[in-house]
This record gives C-alpha cells, sequence and structure tokens, in this order.
C-alpha cells in the first residue's frame, strides 16, 4: 500500500546523490586539470500494482542516480608565464611518483622545485623520470618543450613521461589532482603522439559553472516537487487512518 | 435496504484503493523528472461491472449500478520530447522517433536515454555496462577522440513498446523506417510534467478523501439504522 512513499524518497535520494556531484564539481571549478563528474539517473523496476492480474497495471519503484564516470574533455589553456607550469594537450597524464613511493597519473602541470632541486607537482609528487635542477639554475632558463624534454641553461635534463590509458573512465582518483590506474583502466601506456605539452599555461577545469549552476537549481526544484508526493502520501495515510473513527 | 448501503461502501473503498496506485504512479513520475529519455505514465481507471437494479416487489427495472471502480492500464505516453545540449561526446539523444538498442543479458533491449559512457576494453555501453549496438547489431568501439559517430548507433521502431526499469523497453522492433536523426552532445528531456503530476497528485489525493467521507457517511447511516430504527421515543 502506498508504495509512492518509497517511490518518492528515492526519486529525492537520486536527487541528493546529483546535488553532491554538481558541489564536488563546483568546489573544483578553478582545481587545475579537474575533469567534471556525470551523474546519470535509472528508472527502477516496474511491478503489478495492487491485487490485479498479471496483465494488470504496473507502478514503477522510483529512480537511481547512476555514475557515468567523468567527462575527460579538455579544459581551456590559462596562461600562467610561469616556466615550469605546463599544460596537457589532448588525452593522457603525466606519470608522477608519491610520497610513499606508488606510481600515479596527474593532469596538473603545475610543477615546482622542491628543496633539494627535484623537480615535483604542486602536491608534492616526484615528476616521472625524476629530475633535478643543477644548483643555482634559473627557473626562467628551463625550457619544457612540446614532447616534454626538459632543459636547463642548454642542459637536457630528461624527459617527463606523457602516458595514457586504455580507460581513463575507469581511473581511481586519489585526491591531489592524481589516480591511480586499476584493472579496469588498464596499465599505462606512451601517450599519442598527438598529445602535447603547452609550457607558460595550466589546463583549467573543465566544470562549466553555468551547467552546474542550471543543474542545481533542477536537482533543488525536483527535489522540492518530489517531497511533495511524500507529503500526499502521507496525507492519504491519514484519510485512510480516519475511516475507523 | 442494508444490502445496497453496503455494496455503497465497496464501491468507496474500491475507488480509494484506485487513487492509490494513482498516486504510485504519479511519484513514480516526479521521481523520473530528470531521468534522461523518461517516459511518462498515465493511470486510467473504469468500472469494474455493472448490476441491473430492480425494484423486488414489482419487479420493475430501477437502472445498472457501477459495483466498483479499479485501475484499467497504466498508460505510457511515449511521444518524443525536445532534448537540451550538454556539450558531452557521449551523450546522445534522438529528435524523432525510435530507440537505441542496447545488449543486455537478458537479451536485446531499447532505451532513449542516450547518456552512455565507455567500457574498459573500449566499447560504447551503458552505464550500467551493457552494450550499446550499431548498425547491423554490431557493438560501437569509442574513438580516440573520445567520441562516436552519431550515424552509426542503431535507431529501431519498435511495436508495443513497455517499460522495464533500468531506462530499459522491452518491445517488438519494427524496422528503422521513419526514425528520428540521432545528435550528439544532447540528451531527451523527461516526459514526466511536474505541473501535471502535481495537479493530478492533488486531485487523487481529493478523490481518495472523498471516499472516505463516503465510507464514513455511510458509517454513520448503518450505525443509526442499528442503534435507533425501532427506538420508541429516541
Amino acid at each position: 500500500m502506498l508504495e509512492g512513499l518509497n517511490t518518492a524518497a528515492a526519486g529525492m535520494a537520486a536527487q541528493q546523490s546529483r546535488i553532491d556531484a554538481v558541489a564536488n564539481d563546483l568546489a573544483n571549478a578553478n582545481t587545475t586539470g579537474y575533469k567534471h563528474l556525470r551523474v546519470g539517473f535509472r528508472d527502477l523496476v516496474y511491478t503489478q500494482a495492487g491485487r490485479s492480474s498479471a496483465q494488470g497495471p504496473r507502478t514503477g519503484a522510483g529512480v537511481a542516480a547512476i555514475d557515468a564516470g567523468r567527462a575527460f574533455d579538455q579544459g581551456a589553456l590559462q596562461r600562467t608565464d610561469q616556466p615550469l607550469d605546463v599544460a596537457i594537450q589532448g588525452e593522457g597524464f603525466l606519470r608522477v611518483k608519491l610520497a610513499d613511493g606508488s606510481a600515479a597519473l596527474t593532469r596538473d602541470g603545475s610543477l615546482h622545485v622542491d628543496g633539494t632541486g627535484r623537480l615535483v607537482t604542486s602536491s608534492g609528487a616526484f615528476v616521472q623520470p625524476a629530475m633535478s635542477l643543477p644548483a643555482g639554475t634559473d627557473p626562467s632558463s628551463v625550457i619544457i618543450g612540446a614532447d616534454g624534454a626538459v632543459t636547463a641553461g642548454g642542459r637536457s635534463l630528461g624527459k617527463l613521461d606523457l602516458v595514457s590509458v586504455r580507460s581513463p573512465q575507469a581511473l581511481q582518483p586519489l585526491g591531489d589532482n592524481v589516480f591511480a590506474t586499476t584493472a579496469a583502466s588498464g596499465a599505462a601506456r606512451p601517450a599519442p603522439a598527438a598529445t602535447t605539452l603547452a609550457q607558460g599555461a595550466l589546463e583549467a577545469s573543465n566544470t562549466d559553472v553555468s551547467d552546474a549552476m542550471v543543474t542545481m537549481i533542477e536537482s533543488q526544484r525536483s527535489y522540492q516537487l518530489t517531497s511533495k508526493a511524500i507529503q500526499t502520501a502521507d496525507q492519504m495515510w491519514e484519510i485512510a487512518n480516519g475511516v475507523k473513527r | 435496504m442494508i444490502q445496497s448501503v453496503d455494496r455503497g461502501l465497496y464501491i468507496a473503498a474500491s475507488g480509494m484503493l484506485a487513487e492509490q496506485i494513482r498516486q504510485d504512479q504519479i511519484a513514480n513520475d516526479l521521481a523520473n523528472a530528470s531521468t534522461p529519455g523518461y517516459k511518462a505514465d498515465r493511470t486510467a481507471q473504469r468500472e469494474f461491472g455493472a448490476l441491473l437494479l430492480a425494484n423486488s416487489t414489482n419487479g420493475a427495472q430501477v437502472g445498472s449500478q457501477s459495483t466498483a471502480v479499479q485501475v484499467d492500464n497504466i498508460q505510457t505516453d511515449f511521444t518524443p520530447k525536445p532534448s537540451r545540449d550538454t556539450g558531452e561526446p557521449l551523450d546522445f539523444a534522438i529528435t524523432g522517433q525510435g530507440f537505441f538498442a542496447v545488449q543486455t543479458a537478458q537479451g536485446v533491449r531499447y532505451t532513449r536515454n542516450g547518456q552512455f559512457t565507455v567500457s574498459p576494453q573500449g566499447a560504447l555501453v551503458t552505464p550500467q555496462g551493457d552494450p550499446v549496438l550499431g548498425r547491423g547489431g554490431r557493438t560501437l568501439q569509442v574513438g580516440a577522440d573520445g567520441r562516436v559517430d552519431p550515424r552509426a548507433l542503431e535507431v529501431v521502431q519498435l511495436t508495443a513498446p513497455r517499460k522495464e526499469g533500468d531506462n530499459l523497453v522491452t518491445g517488438t522492433p519494427a524496422g528503422s523506417a521513419g526514425t528520428g536523426q540521432v545528435r550528439a552532445g544532447a540528451l531527451e528531456a523527461s516526459g514526466a510534467d511536474a505541473a501535471r503530476s502535481m495537479v493530478d497528485m492533488i486531485a487523487s489525493l481529493r478523490s481518495f478523501e472523498a471516499g472516505q467521507r463516503v465510507i464514513t457517511t455511510i458509517d454513520e447511516t448503518l450505525q443509526k439504522a442499528a442503534n435507533n430504527v425501532g427506538t420508541i421515543g429516541g
């Protein structure tokens, strides 16, 4: 009786999941290399309504939010003119090593030099292969080529490792702008030749703020409407209770 | 005498049961107001069967009376809805008639929700992981640029489509003649109309309430009949 109560509750829960995802996207609207989430919906199973026969009417059990992965489309390039900033153009990631020694991937190319001259990302992960600027090198003399080759004052330091995976959707986000490969994503392999680096620029987040705002408003209204269905179902219970006084 | 009053009681109760089903259907529409390609339902009610009433003393016919109401069926409105741009390369919308074909574990199913993603093997799949079928029933590979040519997707017409959850529809495929065009970077809006659902919900609630009033009124009448009829001097 009155399955609508649960149906509407499922609708509210699904909208809440979408609001959570949008909130995360908006919070990361200025995060370098951030890729926004895709949230989908699916209707739930349809079952016999009431006590009618097998050919009788069927009502649905509501909706659930589904994770449709991330949108890996290119974010806009922002000029920073910092010599150690690099933006990846095209698919792929920079291979890095985290402080605990594990391998990871990132699209955040805001590189720095740590206390001992090693080249690290903004969260402190070491670029791969490891490279250090010789003591006293002026960072503005560092040149990073489109293929990732790093030279400082005419001396070659190595080549940043650009990799891609078979299925970026299946990468596991570790926070700090880095991802780990999983069995589903496939192992890291050399990025296609079309992927290049742009020095002196950063890749902006691909969150579209206006889209995110519209989604948020829509979700909020849906949430309100669905809560009305719960109120109505509640009123119906009350009315049914009033049959016997 | 009591028999006919009693009948009214069951008619009112059947009306309340039918309104409950309608309320469940409306709640489902509202819950799916954001589900791309969702198709809204409409509950139809019908009489349960009529009785011919006759005067018991002279046999003259009085007329027919319905014995109850029940939900006849729940019709799904499969008319295409407008699509909106999302800019996502793996979002697809059919402008016009037709359904996308999806290979599920239960066989080929159909959907108008074109929010797809890429599988670990690089195939175009639904978020539940079922491969989307291209022309000729083949699975589709997502290109190196992360896109799929919208013309490569199979679109079929269905006879007797029926929703079965998970955005999927069953039905008998009836060729691809007269199907609409597939657009990438767009999703079809949900068919649920929030305003209509709200109005239906209020109407249904009031109907339900009226049914309850009928029951309580008949109850009062029966109470009078049981307690007061036959007493002298009130």
